[in-house]
């Protein structure tokens, strides 16, 4: 395989407030965005011939992307006007592809090895993984090695073998696509029609991001890979153990003490007297003030954390200035997502550019929206729309 | 000098230039390198490859056209031309590359020879034949004439060619059966790219970058020889080294990355601009300049520039003047070479992207030549401005590709800004203020493009109007007249900046409700006074759209729309508030559907006076 289409133009409603400004695909786990991840996994199996199909908020994936001269590869990109499905995001491909190709979502977390044997495989072909939870997918039999059908989200799973999204097709693909907006009623036709998919099965990684502090879990997996590296600057005193990448022009400030696996980005100045505790990821152009704990989080770029913080278990998006004394512990909580409620145990979610008074304490399980203002000395809990004011 | 009636359709100037010799086929790495020095000049292009015979190809057409147009020719050695006409209509006769009488010999010419009329009639005299009307043909001949003089030694001819010669070039010779370019510059840029026995010459960067990433720049008077294998530059005959480049650019940057336009990709940019740029500044260890010891006592500090690089210039000096309390005085590059002013000023800034413009590079050596200390803010590592003076701020925006500026601009500011904090003048909360305020605005920025939908809208009620004013005060009022110069550059619509106080005293006669009028209205100390502005226009019949801070709900009663931009400190205002503009600026001339990124009669770096 050679050439590889990339579905990158759905919004992921459920992981708001990050979905408001970003499509899904763009959520920063480890450093970088999930479909960086994936257009990694691609290069590193001799895939550089990339179409990118995007739509909601493409803006975003243009400016990271760019035309993927430093990612090592050629992006061709096509706009889906309007986010229909699967299959109509597939069918704008059609004039920018050549005979065979790889299909993959840029929004699910995979590795080099998830799809290493996959792109020798010829078209039709589909990629399968067991999961533990298969009723939150499509659920697929397979009878000598080919899909006899795909159930999307059954109430009863027959089996846990699913369907990663993850196809090999050739060009016969969009004579078979016709009116339909999603792929697996587009297969489900053709397998009714006597057309062969076969199916090859996984151990690789795998990972979807649903709700918000599913980027958590995420991001904890993909920073075991860490290695150790400094582009930056380190006073005196500073202990750095273990896994510690460090981007450049950072300063980590005497005293502080990070223990890896942390990847910290560029243009950040760190402590003095800061800890952070595994696993965090920190964007570019951070402050963290001193004596604040940062304990496996996730930060964005151009955030600034005031003195005295604790932060863990949390998500911050970019932008968000917090001054000192914020607290946001990790512990249990009811979250409703979707009019759907989750026991989680987790610390606080702030959406972009939200401006934090001093002292105020964020309860876990707390999702603030983008832009948001909280005064000082203030409580937060429970689901905060976009803009709000807390005062 | 008496002009002829030909003058006209003669002199040239503003163009790209390319070369190429090396081990693969010319042809098509002299036109890709041209479509990348397009918005150098479009008017016409051609291309000359050597090999058995010497054969040119051009016409007055884009570079895409011609290579659709132009036959396969083989070879590994060639030249090539964009222009850009200054005078007269483009026609294929014009069109470089130009020929001497034999036909072997081919020359590309960027820049204006003030004396070709007299050259020209001299070697008429002598027996030359001439086809087109430019001052440029005269080069290829007078190169032919001493070739033969000189034994057929190439380099000796060009550089006995170019003695004669009054004015700017930058000129690449191909000459038939000589395995060899002669690359030339004074008064014009030209770079060398190092390859892998090969090597490429060209007007600037992006040209090159698809294939090197190693730069040589040529200096003022340097005569380059260069083979596929070695590269030798001489001036006034003895040898010199020039230091090797490595362009931190890559080649994306120069491509448009899923935006329909250059202008949009770089108005995009701007927040990683300047995040960039902060992360760089941020960790020197070094202060970047002391302004204040650049200024002698009482002497105001003299800030130089041109078009938007002016904007830019007039925001430095509010910055100066009122958080350092240095005079600062600004002048038009232009202007200032013209007057007859006894130069008093010890402390210079130059601000120039390109570090090429004709005009302020002039200003900077008239200055350094009376002692004044020269400080450039630019965009091009390496340039002339950076060699001209004493100390250089890089902003590092990358290559700006689109002619209208927007990332450099910005980048510009964020320049002023750091050069303000790494003063030992200001005062250490003010300093402490400002770089939380820095360290903020890559957000904010990015919360004003994440607002593109609602500006777009007003851009198509714009976007019927012939006439627009933009009014502005203080700090902003540069930011009324860069929103002016940004719609006028790019949607062709006749918009005028003024400072909002200045309006009454005549514009106010223009007003009518035809001319809506854009306010710059952010919450500081001119607040009120723009408020009074808009009850003044509207009392005009004039349409008023307001730009103002988020959260803003007096201004509605008083504005007819508004395009809010995110909260910032009063001096970061013009920031939020010039993006805002390019948006404003970049959807009014898309629904025009004017070409945007390079605008009819506009170049991007203007090398000439």
């Amino acid at each position: 395989m050679k050439q590889a289409v990339i579905l990158a133009a759905g919004e992921g409603q459920r992981l708001r407030p990050f979905t408001a400004n970003k499509p899904k695909a763009m959520i920063s786990i480890a450093g970088k965005p999930i479909l960086h991840h994936v257009i990694e996994s691609l290069a590193r199996n001799g895939i550089r011939n990339v179409v990118l199909i995007v739509g909601y908020k493409r803006e975003q994936v243009f400016d990271y992307m760019g035309s993927g001269e430093q990612f090592g590869i050629d992006i061709t990109y096509v706009n889906q006007k309007k986010q229909l499905g699967t299959a109509h995001a597939l069918a704008q491909a059609k004039d920018a592809v050549k005979d065979e190709f790889l299909v993959l979502p840029g929004d699910n977390l995979i590795e080099a090895g998830t799809i290493a044997r996959f792109v020798t495989i010829k078209p039709e072909a589909m990629l399968v993984k067991r999961v533990d939870n298969p009723t939150r997918y499509g659920v697929v039999t397979i009878e000598d090695g080919m899909v006899k059908n795909i159930i999307e989200k059954p109430e009863e799973a027959k089996s846990n073998v699913i369907n990663t999204s993850i196809y090999a097709f050739s060009r016969d693909i969009f004579n078979r696509i016709e009116s339909e907006l999603d792929i697996p009623n587009v297969l489900n036709n053709m397998i009714a029609q006597g057309k062969y998919l076969s199916a090859d099965e996984t151990e690789g990684t795998w990972l979807d991001v649903v709700y918000p502090w599913d980027i958590l879990s995420l991001n904890n997996i993909l920073l075991r890979q860490t290695q150790a590296g400094m582009g930056g600057t380190v006073e005196s005193g500073v202990s750095l153990k273990g896994a510690v990448a460090v981007g450049k022009d950072t300063v980590i400030r005497s005293n502080s003490y990070i223990v890896g696996p942390v990847v910290i980005g560029e243009g950040c100045d760190i402590g003095p007297n800061v800890c952070i505790m595994p696993a965090t990821s920190i964007g570019d152009n951070v402050v963290v003030s001193p004596f604040s704990e940062i304990k496996n989080s996730v930060i964005g770029n151009d955030v600034s954390i005031g003195p005295g913080s604790i932060i863990q278990d949390s998500v911050i998006d970019k932008g968000c200035v917090i001054n000192g004394q914020f607290t946001a512990g990790s512990g249990q909580a009811e979250v409703k997502v979707d009019n759907e409620y989750h026991s989680i145990n987790t610390g606080a979610m702030l959406g972009e550019g939200c401006s934090i008074g001093s002292s105020v304490v964020a309860e876990p399980g707390v999702i603030v929206g983008n832009y948001s203002q909280v005064q000082s000395l203030k409580v937060i809990n429970g689901i905060l729309p976009d803009r709000s004011l807390v005062l | 000098m008496l002009k002829s009636p030909y003058d006209f359709l003669a002199v040239e100037a503003m163009c790209g230039i390319v070369g190429y010799i090396g081990n693969k086929q010319a042809q098509p790495i002299l036109l890709n390198s041209l479509s990348k020095l397009e918005y150098r000049g479009y008017d016409s292009c051609g291309i000359a490859i050597g090999a058995g015979s010497l054969k040119v190809y051009k016409d007055a057409v884009r570079v895409e056209a011609l290579a659709k147009m132009m036959p396969k020719l083989n070879g590994m050695a060639g030249i090539g031309h964009t222009r850009w006409a200054t005078h007269g209509k483009p026609s294929q006769v014009n069109a470089h590359p130009h020929l001497d009488c034999s036909g072997n010999i081919a020359v590309v010419h960027n820049g204006i020879i003030n004396n070709f009329q007299s050259l020209r009639q001299q070697l008429i005299a002598e027996g030359h034949k001439f086809i087109s009307d430019t001052d440029t043909e005269v080069i290829p001949h007078l190169i032919e004439k001493y070739y033969a003089k000189n034994d057929k030694n190439l380099e000796k001819a060009v550089a006995s060619a170019l003695n004669d010669i009054e004015g700017s070039y930058a000129i690449i010779v191909l000459a038939l059966a000589e395995p060899k370019l002669v690359a030339a510059r004074k008064d014009s840029p030209l770079i060398i790219g190092i390859g892998d026995r090969e090597n490429f010459i060209a007007s600037d960067v992006p040209a090159i970058l698809d294939y090197t990433n190693r730069v040589i720049y040529l200096e003022d008077g340097d005569i380059g020889v260069v083979t596929k294998d070695s590269l030798r530059v001489k001036r006034n005959g003895t040898k010199v080294n020039r230091e090797e480049h490595k362009i931190l650019w890559s080649i994306a940057d120069a491509q448009k990355a899923g935006y329909d336009h250059f202008m949009l990709k770089e108005i995009h940019e701007q927040p990683k601009v300047i995040r960039d740029t902060l992360a760089e500044w941020m960790s020197a260890t070094e202060p970047v300049t002391d302004l204040a010891a650049m200024c002698d006592g009482m002497k105001p500090v003299l800030i130089l520039a041109c078009g938007t690089s002016y904007h830019a210039a007039l925001i430095g000096k509010y910055l100066a003047e009122e958080q350092l309390g240095i005079l600062a005085r600004v002048e038009f590059a232009s202007e200032f070479n013209y007057s007859a002013q006894n130069l008093t000023t010890t402390g210079v800034i130059a601000i120039t992207q390109s570090g090429e413009t004709a005009d302020t590079l002039k200003a900077m050596k008239k200055l350094k030549e009376v002692g004044c200390q020269l400080l450039t803010i630019t965009n091009v590592v390496g340039n002339s401005a950076s060699r001209v003076a004493d100390k250089t701020i890089y902003t590092r925006a990358g290559p700006e590709i689109s002619v209208a500026a927007t990332k450099s601009f910005i980048a510009q500011l964020m320049a002023l800004y750091w050069l303000v904090l790494s003063c030992s003048q200001a005062d250490v909360r003010k300093l402490d203020n400002l770089t939380t305020g820095l360290r903020q605005l890559p957000e904010k920025v990015q919360q004003v493009l994440d607002n593109e939908e609602k500006i777009e809208q007003e851009a198509n009620y714009l976007s019927g109007y012939e006439n627009v004013f933009f009014v502005g005060r203080g700090i902003n009022f540069p930011v009324a007249l860069e929103g002016a110069l940004k719609l006028k550059e790019i949607s062709y619509i006749h918009a005028e900046g003024y400072a909002a106080g200045e309006l009454k005293h005549g514009p106010f006669a223009l007003l009518s409700e035809n001319t809506p009028v854009i306010a710059i209205v952010p919450r500081d100390n001119t607040y009120d006074a723009m408020l009074t502005n808009i009850r003044e226009i509207k009392a005009r019949s004039s349409t008023v759209i307001a730009l103002v801070e988020e959260g803003d709900d007096t201004i509605e009663e008083f504005a007819d729309s508004v395009i809010t931009v995110p909260r910032v400190d009063a001096i970061f205002t013009p920031v939020v508030n010039t993006v805002a503009l390019q948006l404003l600026a970049y959807y009014t001339a898309r629904k025009r559907n004017c070409p945007i990124d390079f605008p009819r009669n506009l170049a991007k770096s203007v090398t000439v006076e």
